[in-house]
C-alpha cells in the first residue's frame, strides 16, 4: 500500500523528447503531479553538453569516430550525427537491438530530451491542404482534425519555443508567431527572384526554425538568450538559443514543483484494469537494476517516439486487449510513414563572385510544396517541400608540396558558390508498412524486440524523379552550373521523421486514436508523438507534435476536472 | 575572443562544464581507446618525416611544430581498415626502397629537398597503390594542419561564436 502511494501520480508522461516535454509542461502548469519517465540517462541543460565548448582541434580524430566503434554500430555508425562531437547522443545498435525486416535506419535518442537535442530545428506549420489530403486524395483515413483546430495551439507553442521566420502569406504554409528571420545570402536571394520570375506556383522563402533571434520575456524567463550563430546546435546549446526539452519545457515543468523526472526507466507496458475499464499505470524496467516497478496515474501520455510508442502499446496486452492496448481495429503498428529525403540536386553558381558571406547561419531556405497543392496535377499523389542552402567557402589547392602548399592552405581563395537542395516528400501510408513485436526475441530489458518492416513504393519513386527534374530546371533557369541530380536510395528512417502506427481518425474500426489523441477504446491514454500521425505531409513534423500535445494535454486536464477520465 | 570567453563563463556558471559526467568521458580525448599504434619505430619515424616534408617549418610553423605527425598516426591507427593500414605500411617500405635505389640512402637521412622530390614523384607517378598511400597521408597532413588551433585562428577566420550571419558582403 505504501509503495502504491509513493508511486501514485496524477499523470504519467512516457518520454522526455519534444512531445513528452510539452506534455510535462502543460500538465504540470495545470497543477497535475506528473511523473516523466525516460529510458536513458539524465541530460541537464548546459552541464551535460560535454562537447558544446570544444574547438575543432579539441577532437582527437578531427570529429571522426574511430572505425572499431563505427563497425560495432553499423546502423547509427553511418549516420551524419555520429561524430566525435555528437556521438554521445547516439543509441548504440548493439545495446538496443531491433530487427530490420527491411532496411530501416532507426535514429533514436535515449536520454532526457531525446531527439530534441539532435533535431534540425525546422518548424513549419501544416496547412489545411495537409489535413484535407487523405480525404481529398483517397488514402489512409480522414484526419479527425483540421488546421483550425490546431492553429491556436501552433501559436501557443511557437510563442514559448521561439520560432524565427518571415510572414510569407502562403496558403500552403501558414504564417506563425515569428521572431525575426535569419538572413538569406546573395545566391539564395537570387534563386528567390529567379523562381518568382519563372514560376507562378512556386516560392523560395527563408526556412522557419526554432531559434531565439530576438528573445522575448518568455524566453528570458526560461534562461534562453539570443542565438550567437555558433552552429554547434547538435552538441546541445549552452545558451538555450534553440528549443529543446532540456533548455525549455522540462525546466519549466520542474519549476512548478509538480514534476518528477525518472531517468533509466524503460516502460515495459501500460497496465489496464479490466474492472475499471481504463489504464491505471505503467510497468517500468529500471535499466540499471532490471527491476520491474509499477507507477500509477489517472492519465497517461505516450510520447516515446513514434515507433517505441507503438511498441509499448503492442506490448500492453490484457484479457480485454489481447493484441495490444486500444488495438480493437487490428491496425496498431500499421500505416507507418516517414519522409522521402532521397532526392538531392546540387550545383554551382559562378555569379556574385565579388560577394561572400560572413559569420554562420544555423538555418537555410525552403521551397514549400508546389505539387498537387490545390488540385491533383501529376501521376503521383501529394508532393514535396525542398530545403535549399547556398554558401561560399575557401577552396585551397592541395597539389604540390612544401612552402607553396602551405601558402595555399593558409591563404585559400574563395571558390564558386555551391548550392544544395534536398527533397522532403510525403510518403503515402500503406498497410504493409508496419512494425510488430518479435514473437520470441527480447531486448536486454526483457521487452520483445521491435520488428520494422517498411519500404519504398511506386509513388515515392515517381516523386523522386519529378523532384530531380523540377529542381534541375529551377537551378538551370537561375543560371546555376554543373547541376547534379541524384537519388540516394537511402533507407527509410534516415530522415528521422518516422510517423504513424497509431493513427488518429474518426472511426474506431479504422483508427487507433480519436480527435483528442485518446485511444478510442481506453480514453485515459493519450498518444501525442509521431505515432498519432494519419498522414505525413511534407513539413518537418516536430512543431505539429508540440501543438497536438499541448492541445491534448489541456483537453486531458479538462476531462479530469469533468471526471470523465 | 571576448564573446567566446563570455559564453564559456555563462556555461560554467550555469552548470559547470569543468566536471564531465562519467558517461561523457568515453568521448574525451583522454578517455578514447588508447591509440594502438601498429607502426614499427622505424615506420613511425618515416611517416613523421613524410608529414614534415609535406609542410615543413619556416617562419610560419610547419606540420611538426603543430603536432600533425601524431595526428596522422592516430587517424591511421584508429579510423582505417586493416587493408588501408597495410597499404600504408607497404607504402612506407616502397618509399624506403626508392630512396635507396635513387639516392643510395635511407629516406630519413635525405635532405628535405630530396625527400620532397621523392614524394612529388609519387604524387605525379602512376603506381596506384603507392599514390593511394601518399594521397591518404598527405590529406591527413593537410587536415591536421588546417584543423590546428594556430592555423584556424591565425589564418582561417575561426570563431566559435561569430554572433552574426551576413549573407551578402563584399569580398
Amino acid at each position: 500500500m505504501n509503495i502504491q502511494k509513493k508511486n501514485k501520480f496524477d499523470a504519467i508522461v512516457i518520454g522526455s523528447g519534444i512531445s513528452g516535454g510539452w506534455a510535462a509542461k502543460e500538465l504540470c502548469e495545470k497543477g497535475l503531479k506528473t511523473l516523466v519517465l525516460e529510458r536513458g540517462r539524465d541530460v541537464k541543460h548546459v552541464a551535460d553538453y560535454p562537447t558544446a565548448m570544444k574547438n575543432p582541434w579539441d577532437f582527437p580524430h578531427a570529429g571522426r569516430v574511430p572505425l572499431a566503434i563505427r563497425e560495432q554500430n553499423p546502423i547509427i555508425g553511418k549516420h551524419y550525427l555520429f561524430t566525435e562531437a555528437s556521438a554521445h547522443w547516439a543509441v548504440m545498435d548493439d545495446v538496443h537491438p531491433f530487427i530490420e525486416e527491411k532496411p530501416f535506419t532507426w535514429i533514436r535518442g535515449y536520454h532526457v530530451g531525446g531527439r530534441s537535442l539532435m533535431w534540425a530545428r525546422q518548424t513549419q506549420r501544416w496547412s489545411e491542404y495537409d489535413f484535407e489530403g487523405p480525404a481529398r486524395d483517397g488514402f489512409a483515413v480522414d484526419w479527425p482534425i483540421r488546421y483550425a483546430d490546431l492553429a491556436p495551439w501552433y501559436s501557443h507553442v511557437e510563442k514559448f519555443a521561439g520560432i524565427s521566420g518571415n510572414r510569407d502569406g502562403l496558403p500552403q504554409l501558414p504564417d506563425g508567431e515569428f521572431l525575426p528571420a535569419f538572413e538569406m545570402n546573395c545566391v539564395e536571394q537570387h534563386l528567390q527572384r529567379s523562381v518568382a520570375e519563372h514560376y507562378t506556383d512556386r516560392q523560395l522563402i527563408q526556412g522557419r526554425c526554432a531559434h531565439v533571434t530576438d528573445p522575448q520575456p518568455i524566453h528570458l524567463q526560461q534562461g534562453r538568450v539570443k542565438c550567437q550563430h555558433r552552429n554547434l546546435c547538435v552538441r546541445g546549446c549552452p545558451l538555450g538559443s534553440y528549443f529543446s526539452s532540456n533548455s525549455s519545457t522540462l525546466p519549466w515543468a520542474a519549476k512548478t514543483g509538480k514534476m518528477t523526472l525518472r531517468p533509466f526507466s524503460t516502460v515495459h507496458s501500460i497496465i489496464y484494469d479490466e474492472k475499471k475499464g481504463k489504464a491505471t499505470g505503467v510497468r517500468v524496467v529500471d535499466t540499471n537494476t532490471k527491476e520491474m516497478i509499477e507507477y500509477y496515474a489517472k492519465v497517461i501520455f505516450v510520447n516515446s517516439s513514434a515507433l517505441n510508442s507503438n511498441l509499448i502499446l503492442l506490448n500492453s496486452t490484457s484479457g480485454r486487449f489481447p493484441n495490444g492496448l486500444g488495438n480493437d481495429s487490428g491496425l496498431l503498428g500499421k500505416y507507418i510513414i516517414w519522409h522521402n529525403y532521397r532526392g538531392r540536386v546540387n550545383a554551382e553558381c559562378d555569379q556574385f563572385l565579388d560577394k561572400r558571406t560572413h559569420g554562420k547561419t544555423p538555418n537555410h531556405s525552403y521551397i514549400p510544396r508546389f505539387r498537387n497543392v490545390f488540385k491533383q496535377e501529376t501521376d503521383f499523389l501529394r508532393g514535396y517541400a525542398t530545403g535549399v542552402g547556398a554558401g561560399r567557402g575557401f577552396e585551397a589547392d592541395h597539389s604540390g608540396i612544401g612552402e607553396d602548399l602551405k601558402n595555399n592552405l593558409i591563404h585559400p581563395p574563395l571558390g564558386n558558390w555551391s548550392v544544395g537542395s534536398w527533397m522532403m516528400g510525403e510518403c503515402i501510408p500503406r498497410k504493409e508498412n508496419h512494425v510488430r513485436l518479435h514473437e520470441t526475441e527480447k531486448d536486454p530489458f526483457g521487452i520483445p524486440k521491435l520488428v520494422i518492416s517498411v519500404g519504398w513504393g511506386e509513388n515515392e519513386d515517381k516523386m523522386v524523379k519529378d523532384y530531380l527534374e523540377q529542381l534541375s530546371e529551377m537551378f538551370d533557369r537561375a543560371g546555376f552550373k554543373n547541376i547534379r541530380a541524384t537519388d540516394s536510395h537511402s533507407n527509410p528512417g534516415n530522415d528521422i521523421h518516422e510517423m504513424g502506427g497509431a493513427r488518429m481518425g474518426r472511426d474506431p474500426k479504422t483508427s487507433i486514436l480519436n480527435e483528442w489523441n485518446q485511444l478510442h477504446a481506453c480514453k485515459n491514454v493519450f498518444v501525442t508523438d509521431g505515432a498519432c500521425m494519419t498522414s505525413g505531409s511534407t513539413q518537418n513534423p516536430s512543431l505539429t507534435y508540440m501543438a497536438i500535445t499541448a492541445r491534448a494535454a489541456n483537453y486531458a486536464v479538462g476531462e479530469l476536472k469533468r471526471r470523465n477520465l | 575572443m571576448k564573446r567566446r570567453q563570455a559564453i564559456q563563463r555563462i556555461a560554467v556558471m550555469a552548470g559547470g562544464l569543468l566536471a564531465l559526467p562519467s558517461w561523457a568521458k568515453g568521448w574525451t580525448p583522454q578517455n578514447l581507446p588508447a591509440v594502438q599504434t601498429f607502426f614499427s619505430p622505424l615506420d613511425q619515424q618515416v611517416l613523421g618525416q613524410i608529414v614534415e616534408a609535406i609542410l615543413p617549418e619556416s617562419d610560419i610553423p610547419g606540420a611538426k611544430s603543430l603536432g600533425v605527425p601524431a595526428f596522422v598516426e592516430t587517424m591511421l591507427a584508429d579510423c582505417y581498415t586493416k587493408a588501408i593500414q597495410e597499404n600504408v605500411e607497404n607504402g612506407l617500405r616502397v618509399l624506403e626502397s626508392k630512396a635507396q635505389e635513387k639516392y643510395t640512402n635511407s629516406f630519413v637521412q635525405l635532405p628535405m629537398i630530396l625527400k620532397q622530390a621523392l614524394l612529388m614523384s609519387i604524387e605525379r607517378g602512376s603506381d596506384a597503390d603507392l599514390k593511394t598511400f601518399y594521397d591518404l597521408v598527405k590529406n591527413l597532413t593537410i587536415q591536421g594542419y588546417t584543423n590546428s588551433e594556430y592555423v584556424q585562428t591565425t589564418y582561417l577566420e575561426y570563431e566559435m561564436a561569430p554572433g552574426h550571419y551576413y549573407g551578402c558582403v563584399p569580398v
